[in-house]
Parts: C-alpha cells; sequence; structure tokens
C-alpha cells in the first residue's frame, strides 16, 4: 500500500530546540507511525542524530519522549494521523 | 554496617555543651542514613507537638553512607526540623562540600537543640565543636557571611548560613552552603529561632570504610559515566529551566498565581531563549558528574546580576505573578538568595498579594507598594520589604500565604495556594492527577520533590485507573526517600534501568548489608511512614491531606477523585481510612522498637 506523503508539524523543547535553532519545524513525508515520523525527522534535521535520535535504530535516544496529541509515549508504532499534535521533549525528571 | 560512624553530636546551643550519642545499630541496618536517619533523629528527639519555634525544636543536619565513596552526586545532606510554615516535618535536602567535611568529622549527624543567649556560629572541628559569638556577622547575605568565616576559620571550612530573612524569623527562610540554599519548609527560620547565625565545619579525618571498595569503584565508575549520557542532557545543557516552555504549552504552567496553567509570555522566559542569549556559566555540586547548575546574567541597563536560576525560581518568580522580563526575574531570585528565602514560597506568596490586590482586596501598608501582576518593581521591591521584614506589608508577607491569608481574610484563604502551609511548587495539578495526589498526601507539605509524581503523569501510565495511579505514586514516593537517604540525585534516576535493582547493588557494596530491591523499597517505605508518624504526633488530621480550593473542581481535580485518589494510597500504605497508621503496620516495617515517643492515633 502507498502511503500519501502529508505535512506534519513537530515542535521541539529543551535539547531538540537549542540543537536546532527552531521551536516548530515541518516536515513532509509518507508517514504512518511516531516510528516512520522519528526517522523522517532524522532526516530533516540531522543535528538530533546522536544526542537525542539514535541514527542506527532511527528512534529515541534514553531520556527523551514524544507527546503525541497530550499523550507521552516511546512507542514506535504508535499511529499517527494528519493533524496529529507532535511535541519532541526529554523525559521530565524534577526541577 | 559499613560507611557509617554510628555516631551523632549532640549540640545544646543554650548551654553550650556537646555530647557524642550513639546511632542504635538497628536504625542505621533499617534507615541507612540521610533523610532517614534525619527523620528518626527528629522523632527521637523533639517532644510531642513542638513548637517551631521553640528551643527543644530539633534541627538535624545527617549525611548518607553514600558520601565520599565516589560515587556520583552523593555529597548531600538532609534537613530536618519542625516547619515554621507548616507545624509538621520539614525536611530538605543541599548539597556540595559541606556534606563532604561533615562526613569527615567522625559524626554521621549533627542535632542541635536549644536557643543561644546570643546570636551565635556554631563551629565544629572534627569531634570538637564551640560557640562563636556573630555580632559581628549579622545583617550579612550568606555569602558573605560564609566568606568571613572561612577567612578567619581556614579554606578547609565550610559553612552553611542564614541571611536576613534567617534572622528575621521569614517563615520560609533557606539554609545556605556553597551556593545552594535548603529552602522549602523554612529551615533557616529555626536556625533564626536559635539564634545561630552560621554553622562552620572543619572535617578532616577520613571517610567511613565501606564494605567493598573495590566493587564500589567499578560502581561507581559505570554510575559516572552514565551520568553524561542523554538521560542528563536536559540537566547538563539548559538546567531544569528547560522546562518552563513546555509546560506552559501543556497546559501546566502556573500562571499568576494558579489562575493559568499557560503563560502567553512563556517564550521570553523560556530556558531555551535563556541559554542561547544570557548564559554565564555552569557548574557542579561537589563530586557531581552532571553539572546542572546553570548561572545567567542580566542583559538590561540595570547593575549586572548574574545568579544560578532552576526552574521552580523561574516560574515563582516569573509565570506566577505575571512577570514577562527574565532580566526581572533574575533579580529577583538574586534577592532571594541575598535574603536567604525559599523562591518557591516568596513568589506564591507575593502571588497571593498580587491576586488580593487585582481583586480590590486591601493589603497593610501604602496602595503604592503593593505588589501588581506583571509589575517587575514591584516584586523587587516586595521581595526587598519581605527579607527585611519591613513595614506592615513585608511583615505580613513574610508569614507565607496561608497565615497572610487567614490575617487579611475576605476570602483571600480561596487563593492561597499552599498546601499544609507550605507554597506549591511549579506544576499546575489541572490534568495530573498524580501531581495533585503526590501534592496532598506529602508529609512536608505541597512538594514536587518528595514524590516526583508528576513522572507519573509525563508518562504513558497518565490514563491508568487511580488505584494504580495511587500505587505509582506511592513506589515514586518510596523512591525519593532512597534517593535522599543514600543520598544520590534525582537528576539521576533515569540513569538506572531499575531503581531500586540497581540500587540496591551499591547499597550492598557500600554497606555489606544483605540488600535486595524489596528490602530497599520497604526502607522508603519506613521513610515515608517516618515523616507522616511525625506528622501525626504534631496533630495532623485527615483534613490536612488535601488541596487549595482553587484547584478543587473544574481548575484541577474533582474533590470526589481526589478523595478516590487518597483512600486508594492510604490503603496502599495499609494505613487506615482517616490516615492513621496502625501500630500493626509498624511492626510490619520493623518500626515499632525504633520510636520512643508513640505518636497519638497509632
Amino acid at each position: 500500500m502507498t502511503v500519501k506523503a502529508t505535512r506534519y508539524a513537530v515542535e521541539l523543547y529543551g535539547v531538540p530546540a537549542v540543537l536546532v535553532g527552531k521551536r516548530r519545524i515541518e516536515i513532509e513525508a509518507a508517514v504512518q507511525t511516531l516510528g516512520d515520523l522519528a526517522w523522517a525527522l532524522l532526516r530533516a534535521c540531522p543535528q538530533l542524530a546522536g544526542p537525542v535520535l539514535d541514527p542506527e535504530l532511527g528512534w529515541l535516544q534514553r531520556g527523551y519522549v514524544f507527546v503525541v496529541n497530550a499523550r507521552f509515549t516511546r512507542e514506535p508504532t504508535t499511529p499517527l494521523s494528519p493533524g496529529s499534535e507532535v511535541l519532541l521533549v526529554a523525559a521530565q525528571a524534577g526541577g | 554496617m559499613n560507611a557509617v560512624h554510628n555516631q551523632v553530636l549532640v549540640v545544646d546551643l543554650s548551654t553550650g555543651q556537646t555530647k557524642p550519642f550513639p546511632i542504635p545499630q538497628e536504625v542505621s541496618s533499617l534507615l541507612l542514613g540521610g533523610a532517614g536517619l534525619a527523620a528518626w533523629l527528629l522523632l527521637h528527639f523533639a517532644p510531642p507537638r513542638v513548637d517551631p519555634w521553640a528551643p527543644e525544636n530539633p534541627f538535624i543536619v545527617a549525611t548518607g553512607p553514600f558520601i565520599g565513596t565516589g560515587i556520583t552526586t552523593a555529597s548531600k545532606l538532609a534537613i530536618a526540623t519542625t516547619s515554621p510554615q507548616t507545624g509538621f516535618i520539614g525536611d530538605s535536602l543541599t548539597s556540595s562540600y559541606l556534606a563532604l567535611v561533615l562526613r569527615r568529622t567522625g559524626f554521621d549527624a549533627l542535632v542541635i537543640l536549644g536557643q543561644a543567649p546570643r546570636w551565635s556560629v556554631l563551629v565544629v572541628e572534627n569531634h570538637q565543636a564551640y560557640l562563636r559569638p556573630a555580632d559581628d556577622l549579622l545583617g550579612q547575605d550568606p555569602e558573605a557571611t560564609a566568606a568571613a568565616l572561612r577567612n578567619e576559620l581556614g579554606r578547609d571550612v565550610r559553612v552553611a548560613a542564614i541571611g536576613r530573612a534567617g534572622e528575621r524569623l521569614v517563615r520560609y527562610a533557606a539554609v545556605v552552603n556553597d551556593g545552594r540554599l535548603a529552602g522549602r519548609t523554612g529551615p533557616g527560620a529555626v536556625l533564626g529561632a536559635k539564634r545561630l547565625k552560621a554553622i562552620a565545619v572543619r572535617g578532616t579525618g577520613r571517610f567511613p570504610p565501606v564494605a567493598n571498595p573495590a566493587g564500589v569503584t567499578a560502581a561507581a565508575r559505570r554510575l559516572a559515566a552514565r551520568s553524561l549520557g542523554p538521560e542528563t542532557a536536559k540537566y547538563r545543557e539548559l538546567g531544569t529551566v528547560a522546562n518552563l516552555a513546555f509546560f506552559s504549552r501543556l497546559g501546566v504552567l502556573p500562571t499568576r498565581n494558579f489562575q493559568a496553567g499557560s503563560f502567553p509570555a512563556a517564550e521570553a522566559l523560556a530556558g531555551e531563549y535563556l541559554t542561547l542569549h544570557q548564559r554565564a556559566d555552569r557548574q557542579a555540586c561537589a563530586a557531581c558528574t552532571v553539572g546542572c547548575e546553570h548561572h545567567f546574567r542580566t542583559t538590561d541597563a540595570g547593575p549586572e546580576v548574574t545568579v544560578r536560576l532552576e526552574y521552580e525560581t523561574l516560574f515563582a518568580l516569573g509565570s506566577l505573578c505575571g512577570i514577562e522580563d527574565p532580566n526581572t526575574v533574575l533579580r529577583a531570585a538574586a534577592l532571594c538568595d541575598y535574603y536567604g528565602m525559599d523562591a518557591i514560597s516568596a513568589g506564591g506568596t507575593v502571588a497571593w498579594a498580587m491576586e488580593c490586590v487585582e481583586r480590590g482586596i486591601p493589603l497593610p501598608g501604602d496602595p503604592a507598594d503593593w505588589p501588581r501582576f506583571g509589575d517587575g518593581l514591584s516584586l523587587l521591591r516586595t521581595l526587598e520589604a519581605i527579607g527585611e521584614r519591613r513595614g506592615p506589608l513585608g511583615d505580613l508577607l513574610a508569614e507565607g500565604s496561608r497565615r497572610a491569608a487567614e490575617i487579611v481574610g475576605q476570602g483571600s484563604q480561596a487563593w492561597a495556594m499552599h498546601v499544609k502551609g507550605l507554597e506549591l511548587p511549579g506544576y499546575h495539578p489541572k490534568n495530573l492527577r498524580a501531581m495533585a495526589l503526590g501534592f496532598a498526601i506529602t508529609p512536608r507539605g505541597a512538594c514536587h520533590n518528595r514524590t516526583s509524581a508528576y513522572e507519573v503523569d509525563f508518562s504513558e501510565q497518565a490514563g491508568n485507573p487511580f488505584e494504580q495511579l495511587a500505587r505509582a505514586t506511592a513506589q515514586s514516593e518510596d523512591r525519593a526517600a532512597i534517593l535522599d537517604t543514600l543520598p544520590i540525585c534525582k537528576f539521576l534516576r533515569h540513569c538506572f534501568d531499575d531503581f531500586f535493582v540497581e540500587a540496591a547493588e551499591l547499597v550492598r557494596l557500600v554497606t555489606g548489608l544483605p540488600f535486595d530491591a524489596n528490602e530497599l523499597q520497604r526502607t522508603g517505605e519506613r521513610i515515608v511512614t517516618l515523616k507522616k508518624l511525625f506528622n501525626l504526633r504534631q496533630g495532623w488530621t485527615r483534613a490536612d491531606d488535601t488541596l487549595p480550593d482553587r484547584l478543587l473542581g473544574p481548575d484541577g481535580i474533582e474533590p470526589a477523585e481526589l478523595e478516590t485518589l487518597i483512600a486508594a494510597y492510604y490503603r496502599i500504605r495499609g494505613w487506615t481510612p482517616d490516615g492513621q497508621v496502625p501500630a500493626t503496620r509498624l511492626h510490619d516495617l520493623g518500626l515499632a522498637s525504633l520510636l520512643v515517643h508513640a505518636p497519638s492515633g497509632s
């Protein structure tokens, strides 16, 4: 099945935001799951490779988490749909 | 048990006498040290229903077994006393070199009793202690006090001091050492009541030996390597100020005295912005590989200020007071440090006053001096008035939001944002069910650190049934108690795959005690229970475990939901439905034999 490319916005907080230099980036990619989006994010923002995203696995390093439609998740099979709100942030451990 | 001295130094300020007090072996093996030892010593030395201001109120400073072992981030001290804010247990942590030197005096803890006949400094030099008159230090800020004492006594001396807020009995005054503040619950005010300006410590002895030196060295090396990984990058690269913009986006950033959960000007205060434009340097506590302490400098036209800034200070003196200018927040943070005041309670109390003004409720003093949301100059002016207890307004707000609201009345208790008298930290509990529970039940009052329950909300567990949320909150509270006891910095907790399993291995290597994960978690529960027992003895009732009115309803959590969560939490703890600790539970936890003064109701 061919997945049509869709535009997704990802909001970055903390270290990811500083590395990329933006609060929000837009990615146009054929994406069905959060795992797919992480790969697309890696391609769009190579600054995240290493500190935030494992370039081999195409997935989050320990200590980072996505928030999809207000739900925290590190599950790459989380389905996405056009209009999904996606945030990338360090896992919260105090202040 | 290895890695302990098994001895406490008891100082009576009223007489100047000191004596060693042997720690019962059972206490060390059941509680390990740190926050657990401090809670037990408080229960042991405090008379029932002790008044926070009374000379009989003990002031405890306790070390833990990991200090000086080479385990990263372990240079921490646990403080326990009766809080002038809550009347219940006041426990705070502080970090850095003071922990190392105190550990080398040959004592595991200090117990300070009585009230000095005149303002004094307690000087501890290994096994000796004496009082030095402090008249020449009165009015000085904590940093200047420490500098003067180190200049006089030697550079190897480390100092914990109070500022003018502590001298003037501001109820949320802090104890300051090595640039760190133990501020929550007002321990600096207790030192002020004891007329103790500072504690100066020189310790040149050996650290108590660990059970397995080679094993500890190897484990410490592994933990240090993990402490430099992505789990702590947030703290190294930005510090906790990274929370602010994200919290605003989630709607959990307390704004304008918790009237909102998002701050329209959040980007102006965002940690990312501060890091790029105003960061001065980064420092670390003694024996810490993380280095979370970020200093920021002002960039406006006024005199330059450079100050350490944490998220809690940033929210409390920023969004909570409607302040959009980061330079104002930095100046306010510097004032709290100068006077030696807890920034959360200072900001929370000023925000309460700002809402009074917004609602037309008159405050004492000249209306021109009243603080107003978004008015940075009025914030700075009010903090100075509090730190000095200057004028009727400063005197009122030095009492904290609960007492100030009781004095002013006119319904203002409804927006005094505290639990048990302790102002709420920077987590708006709307949509944070576990954190709402944590705020309500924590013995020290509204606190994020003693449960870290927000982690449950900020995870895939957030949607779980209430029973599971309550269980996760209790487990998180047990873990926090262990971290404060060993001690290990909470910022390392994500560096463990299974905290209790791996920490138990460290405990075995350091102490030689046959700890496993279950026993370590039970130790955490013991410590939480001890704190609860102290509160029971101080007159705690079921009504004390609640949230401010504003947060009970659509802007927080429905009262019935909170009651369900609290009931589940008590059940999980093995407590009665009205929150009492049954004698059978004390026996189950091995605590019954440790208690001299049984709390009423147990």
